[in-house]
């Protein structure tokens, strides 16, 4: 079989309906070196919709449980990698779910092998993306928490980090409870930059409820970073930021200490900030967000009595985002809230 | 056993285990029933099928044919009986007329004697001699030489020129193709795999902002709801604390207004009572009164009790003496 001859770390692929079956069959009889061979190149077909299809519904997954404990890592690398590929379609995402292996996938989180792990973040990342997924994950907030602490690569880091984004966006109360503020606090000074994205994004997913409000206005650390923060080079970092700062002045507590930090200038550089290649789409798609995300929190500055009389002093600058030039319906509507809120009178 | 006359070696037949077999001399005739004799319960069912007297042999128009049924008439019997029976008178009836040599007369015996011109040892023992015969060990062969056949034949020579064979360019191109074509094939796959994926990341991500926006427009709005309640609820607590201590002052008020009035005669109409229930006395009058006059009394009731006493002696005893009241009583 060409397969044998061509390549020497793939196993030999039948034809049409068999191959997936048989390469399964082949996992379950053959000895180590054999069983890489035949991983791989299940790897291989299991990007092809009709091969997963296949692959997930053959009721296979079983095996994989055998294969999570074999002794050789690159085995279990391997097959958290085909893993990651049967989730990156939905079906694949709940059977994954559906068959319990999630536990023996937890318990190769302290795997000694490096690329084990990896992978294993990797489809604990797409899982996270489904609701079910994070929902099932929610009780792993703590374990990954935990993690955060310990892992040193970066890559680790970024897939852990978002994660804990999804899980927490469907409910921050475990990463609250995991001591998560702080933790993120820290790596938000973190020297790379996707890093200091995820750690935002992190953060605001945890601010969303009114108990992660609070803790962030009290960590001493957390708030003056997040406005430094804004200045960053980055768009997404300053955006993500900027959604922190936006929800963390909802609370009256939040205004009083941002305001005392003195963040209404910087808010308002960032909007009237001009790019010279303001025409790319992309920049101005991920502009909006960082766009929208300041409007907001000023719109809730605005409602504290130091923060309106500092904004009614600026009110030109914000009805001029408002002027029917900016294109985006979002953003218009927003400046109105933000001029309707500055403009208010008790 | 039965031999044939002419040789030593020849083939025996054995009616004990009724085979066939070589046997060149007697004692290997003898080890051979030796063997037989131990093994012979074994073999005594295998049968040479030459040999079978149920095997019939020559044609078989004319041949007694072995009843089917295995149990035959008692007529049967009795008949082959009979035919047995005749059979042996027969042939001893034959017997008797063969002429014999007569018997010997007295002192004389018959012997056997050889009357050929040269007399022969007869003897059972048949002399037999042991020849044996021994090839030479094997050499090694020797290597076959290398059979080169003579040469025949004409000498042809003929060469391929370039191109006459096939042409690359051309017999490539299919190949190209294919491989080509499927390389492309999976990239292409690949690359809108990823498009997709990008795409779906997005446009995820747009939803995410704008549903991050929302959630803080809405947690903003709740919180403005919050506050605006809770302010009202403060006011209205308020004025609900304003109004209880107004009334309160005023009942204040009124109590004091009221107790004023109350306790303006108090003291007077107090003396008053007091003095009517007697807590105001002079003492020297008390004194007098509480000391002086019950002993006064007393004083006073034992005169007169002494007086009246004597007044009744007297009465009693009219004319007692005068003497008596001649004490110092001032009243008399």
């Amino acid at each position: 079989m060409a397969g044998a001859l061509t390549d020497p770390t793939r196993a030999p692929v039948a034809f049409g309906r068999r191959a997936v079956p048989q390469l399964f069959g082949e996992l379950q009889r053959a000895g180590a070196a054999a069983r890489l061979r035949a991983l791989t190149s299940l790897c291989d077909l299991v990007h092809e919709p009709e091969r997963l299809y296949q692959a997930v519904t053959g009721g296979f997954l079983k095996q994989l449980k055998v294969l999570f404990r074999d002794e050789d890592p690159s085995v279990r690398a391997k097959t958290c990698e085909l893993l990651h590929l049967l989730t990156s379609h939905s079906i694949g995402r709940q059977a994954v779910l559906a068959s319990s292996l999630l536990p023996p996938l937890c318990q190769l989180l302290d795997d000694s092998s490096f690329s084990c792990r990896r992978n294993v973040h990797r489809v604990l990342n797409r899982l996270a993306l489904l609701p079910a997924g994070a929902e099932a994950l929610l009780s792993l907030v703590p374990k990954l928490m935990l993690k955060l602490t310990k892992e040193e690569d970066e890559e680790v880091q970024l897939l852990l980090l978002s994660t804990l984004t999804h899980c927490s966006r469907l409910d921050a109360l475990p990463g609250l409870a995991s001591d998560g503020v702080s933790l993120l606090g820290r790596k938000l000074s973190h020297r790379s930059s996707n890093i200091r994205r995820e750690a935002a994004a992190a953060m605001m997913a945890l601010s969303v409820p009114m108990d992660g409000k609070r803790q962030v206005c009290e960590d001493a650390e957390v708030l003056p970073v997040l406005i430094g923060l804004l200045r960053d080079k980055d768009v997404e970092v300053q955006a993500n930021a900027a959604g922190v700062i936006m929800s963390t002045v909802i609370i009256t507590t939040g205004k009083q200490r941002c305001l005392d930090l003195d963040v209404l200038p910087v808010l308002l550089g960032l909007l009237s900030e001009k790019h010279g290649d303001d025409d790319k789409e992309e920049m101005k798609k991920r502009r909006k967000a960082l766009i929208m995300y300041v409007l907001r929190a000023l719109t809730s500055l605005a409602e504290a009595p130091n923060g309106r009389r500092l904004l009614l002093e600026q009110l030109p600058l914000v009805e001029k985002k408002a002027e029917a030039a900016e294109e985006d319906q979002d953003i218009r509507r927003a400046t109105q809230t933000a001029i309707q809120v500055i403009t208010w009178t008790p | 056993m039965q031999t044939s006359d002419h040789n030593c070696i020849s083939n025996v037949a054995c009616f004990s285990c009724q085979t066939l077999e070589q046997h060149g001399s007697l004692e290997s005739y003898c080890m051979h029933l030796n063997e037989l004799s131990s093994s012979c319960r074994t073999k005594r069912h295998y049968g040479n099928i030459m040999y079978d007297r149920r095997v019939v042999r020559g044609n078989t128009y004319a041949k007694h044919i072995i009843p089917t049924t295995a149990q035959p008439d008692p007529a049967e019997i009795r008949r082959q009986q009979a035919n047995r029976r005749r059979a042996i008178a027969r042939k001893q009836a034959r017997e008797q007329f063969r002429p014999n040599t007569p018997e010997a007369l007295e002192g004389r015996k018959h012997t056997d004697v050889q009357t050929e011109l040269y007399l022969e040892e007869l003897s059972n023992i048949i002399a037999t001699t042991d020849i044996e015969c021994q090839t030479d060990p094997f050499l090694d062969r020797p290597a076959t030489p290398l059979f080169i056949p003579a040469k025949s034949g004409k000498d042809v020579e003929t060469q391929i020129e370039e191109g006459e064979l096939f042409d690359f360019d051309v017999e490539v191109q299919p190949v190209l193709e294919v491989l080509v074509g499927k390389t492309i094939e999976q990239s292409l796959l690949e690359v809108m795999e990823e498009e997709e994926l990008a795409c779906l990341k997005a446009q995820q991500r747009a939803f995410e902002e704008l549903r991050n926006n929302e959630l803080a427009e809405v947690q903003r709005l709740q919180e403005m709801e919050r506050r605006h309640n809770e302010e009202k609820e403060r006011r209205i607590a308020q004025q609900r604390e304003v109004l209880r201590k107004e009334k309160e002052i005023a009942e204040k008020i009124a109590a004091r207004a009221y107790t004023q009035q109350y306790l303006a005669g108090l003291l007077p109409a107090v003396f008053t009572s007091l003095r009517s229930h007697g807590y105001f006395y002079n003492p020297v009058e008390k004194d007098i009164e509480t000391n002086f006059f019950p002993w006064l009394m007393d004083e006073v009731n034992n005169r007169v009790e002494r007086r009246c006493t004597a007044r009744e002696i007297l009465d009693s005893k009219r004319h007692c003496y005068f003497i008596l009241f001649v004490d110092d009583n001032p009243f008399f």
